[in-house]
């Protein structure tokens, strides 16, 4: 049994680190932006489906298309904000629009998708050499070894990013009050774009670590990951990075040894009932306390 | 005008309240006639089904939406719920439709109030908690016991439900959430449910009951999903889990209601008509790419038209305010 929980407990915090990833970049576009993107999940699957086809056509192992699916979902975010978010503000009621434009763009996502490879599941079948190792008593898949670096190297990146270079520093003044930082000479408008960029770049690099870790995924597994997604924003508290980080992990942490001792279905309703009770007891995330500061 | 003007004011309202029952009943009346001649004429009679479940749908998710403010995205929850209520009743405790799908729009309510805390949330949070809570419902159902709803399968209802009586019991309940919504944007309580919406804190100042005002917007757009999703399962004869709570259901009425314009009795009527037309021509010619238009279409529709065919209306002669229901 200990062994069990032994396991769990490792899974999660790997699994965990990978949902850390989904919040980060979900809080950066929510703190930013103030938009809460449904499409999320799709967008980490279209990141799934690109080391699908890298590895299938150029037979590029899943690591080394990681920065290719970063860049190109960079310059996708980039555009897709040009397009659609500017436009919102003319509405009467820009923060219902825009969940509106985000639930659409989620549709035409999964449905592009879904044309291009079909509703079956995928896997990457690339074999990391070993394919695990054994750490004490726990055997670890190394595909999932390394999806963990990547995560923290990841995190040390956006840390350095958000917290020493003057962009990333505009952007958390963002985060904390919008009006001041265009007051103090900060073009919003290039910044947000940034932003989605940035989120939609973490985005499709997620969607490459979910196909390292996770056995198969298709076009509507998207959905789930949107929710995951949101689940860990809000119990960190929306738009705090920090927080969404420590969230992710506990939230993969609990998930991991639910399934551990309850059926997987149960499991499941396990999730939804964290996110439900969170929102209703701690709307301002289990580490309200730093949003509130 | 030679009258005074207070008196001219009252005339003028009298007036307008003419011209807007005159219109009230002249939109019951054609749609009314138009679905009573759809099988006269032998026209497509699935079709029409759909169209007016759609119609219902949109209409249900404007008092939410268009009158209240809360935008829930989990909306599929009643739906699906008041589909299996139907299947059961019909199929295990052998009840009758009629006595069945009252009893779906009971489950509907009872819902409603299970979920009426998150009313206290606005914005993001009621959306993601509404898109969370029609998971749990889903999940919650299929892993009820197999006897009950027939797990992975299905229910079979093997009611042999004539498609015309299917139609006009859909009529029926579409004519009803017609009136009960053409009543609510007259009456107190909508106009109460628009004051909260628009702002909470002075709506209670001036001694409205916040909380019960927006309860019973909420249980009124519960009570029709519900009862379309027991027609539905009347009629197609067969419910599963994957189907009665498929998040299409929830972004078809959605997108539906939008594309007319929320916040009108008219809007989400005519949204409905329009795109279940456009659906019907889409997917006539291109099935596989209905989805991808479906997306597309809204994503256009919010940024070119995010007021709708009736809001833009309204927006370019706000004179007519006052007629159009």
């Amino acid at each position: 049994m200990s062994i069990l929980i032994l396991n769990g407990l490792v899974n999660g915090l790997i699994v965990g680190a990978i949902y850390a990833m989904l919040g980060l970049s979900l809080s950066l576009l929510y703190g930013v932006l103030r938009v809460v993107n449904f499409a999320h999940g799709e967008l980490v699957i279209a990141g799934s489906f690109a080391a699908y086809v890298l590895f299938s056509v150029a037979g590029l192992p899943p690591l080394a298309s990681a920065p290719i699916a970063a860049v190109c979902f960079f310059l996708f975010g980039w555009l897709a904000y040009y397009l659609l978010i500017p436009r919102l503000s003319r509405s009467d009621d820009p923060e219902t629009m825009s969940f509106l434009l985000m639930y659409g763009l989620s549709i035409t996502l999964a449905a592009a998708m879904l044309l291009a490879f079909g509703a079956d599941s995928r896997s990457i079948d690339y074999e990391f050499n070993p394919v695990s190792l054994a750490i004490g008593p726990v055997y670890i898949a190394t595909a999932r070894l390394y999806a963990l670096g990547v995560t923290i190297v990841i995190t040390l990146m956006m840390g350095w990013f958000l917290f020493r270079t003057l962009p990333g520093k505009a952007l958390r003044a963002a985060q904390m009050n919008r009006e001041a930082t265009q007051i103090v000479g900060v073009n919003i408008v290039r910044l947000s774009a940034l932003a989605f960029a940035i989120a939609s770049g973490i985005a499709g690099l997620t969607g490459v670590l979910i196909a390292l870790v996770f056995p198969a995924f298709n076009p509507f597994s998207g959905a789930e990951y949107s929710i995951i997604g949101f689940i860990v924003i809000v119990l960190g508290g929306l738009g705090n990075p920090v927080g969404a980080l420590i969230a992710g992990i506990f939230y993969g942490v609990a998930e991991q040894m639910a399934s551990v001792f309850l059926p997987q279905a149960l499991a499941q309703i396990v999730g939804f009932a964290i996110l439900v009770g969170t929102i209703l007891l701690r709307p301002t995330g289990l580490f309200g306390w730093r949003a509130m500061r | 005008m030679t009258n005074p003007t207070g008196n001219s004011h009252a005339l003028d309202r009298e007036h307008a309240d003419q011209i807007f029952r005159r219109l009230a009943w002249l939109l019951g009346i054609s749609v009314t006639s138009y679905f009573l001649l759809v099988p006269v004429l032998g026209l497509n009679i699935a079709f029409h089904f759909y169209m007016m479940l759609w119609i219902t749908m949109a209409s249900a998710f404007n008092v939410s939406s268009g009158f209240s403010g809360y935008m829930p995205f989990g909306f599929v929850a009643f739906y699906g719920v008041g589909a299996f209520t139907t299947a059961i009743l019909v199929k295990k405790a052998g009840l009758s439709i009629v006595l069945a799908l009252p009893a779906s729009g009971l489950a509907g309510v009872l819902l409603s109030l299970l979920f009426a805390p998150t009313l206290r949330l606005s914005g993001i949070y009621f959306a993601i908690v509404s898109l969370a809570l029609a998971g749990i419902c889903r999940l919650t159902i299929s892993n009820l016991p197999e006897e009950l709803t027939g797990g992975s399968f299905g229910l079979q209802l093997g009611s042999r439900a004539e498609p015309l009586q299917a139609f006009y019991l859909m009529m029926g309940v579409m004519l009803i959430a017609l009136a009960t919504i053409l009543w609510l944007s007259r009456s107190r309580l909508g106009k109460a449910l628009r004051a909260v919406r628009d702002d909470a804190e002075a709506a209670d100042m001036m001694g409205i009951n916040v909380g019960w005002v927006r309860l019973k917007g909420w249980m009124i757009a519960a009570f029709f999903p519900a009862l379309c999703g027991g027609v539905e399962a009347w009629y197609t004869n067969i419910v599963d889990t994957e189907t009665a709570f498929n998040t299409l259901i929830t972004a078809k009425t959605v997108i539906y209601a939008v594309a007319g314009g929320l916040g009108t009795v008219t809007g989400p009527v005519v949204g409905a008509i329009m795109m279940s037309w456009l659906d019907e021509l889409i997917w006539r010619r291109f099935p596989l790419i209905n989805l991808l238009i479906l997306g597309v279409a809204t994503m256009l529709l919010v940024l070119f038209l995010p007021r709708g065919i009736v809001g833009s209306l309204l927006r370019a002669r706000p004179q007519w305010r006052r007629f159009i229901p």
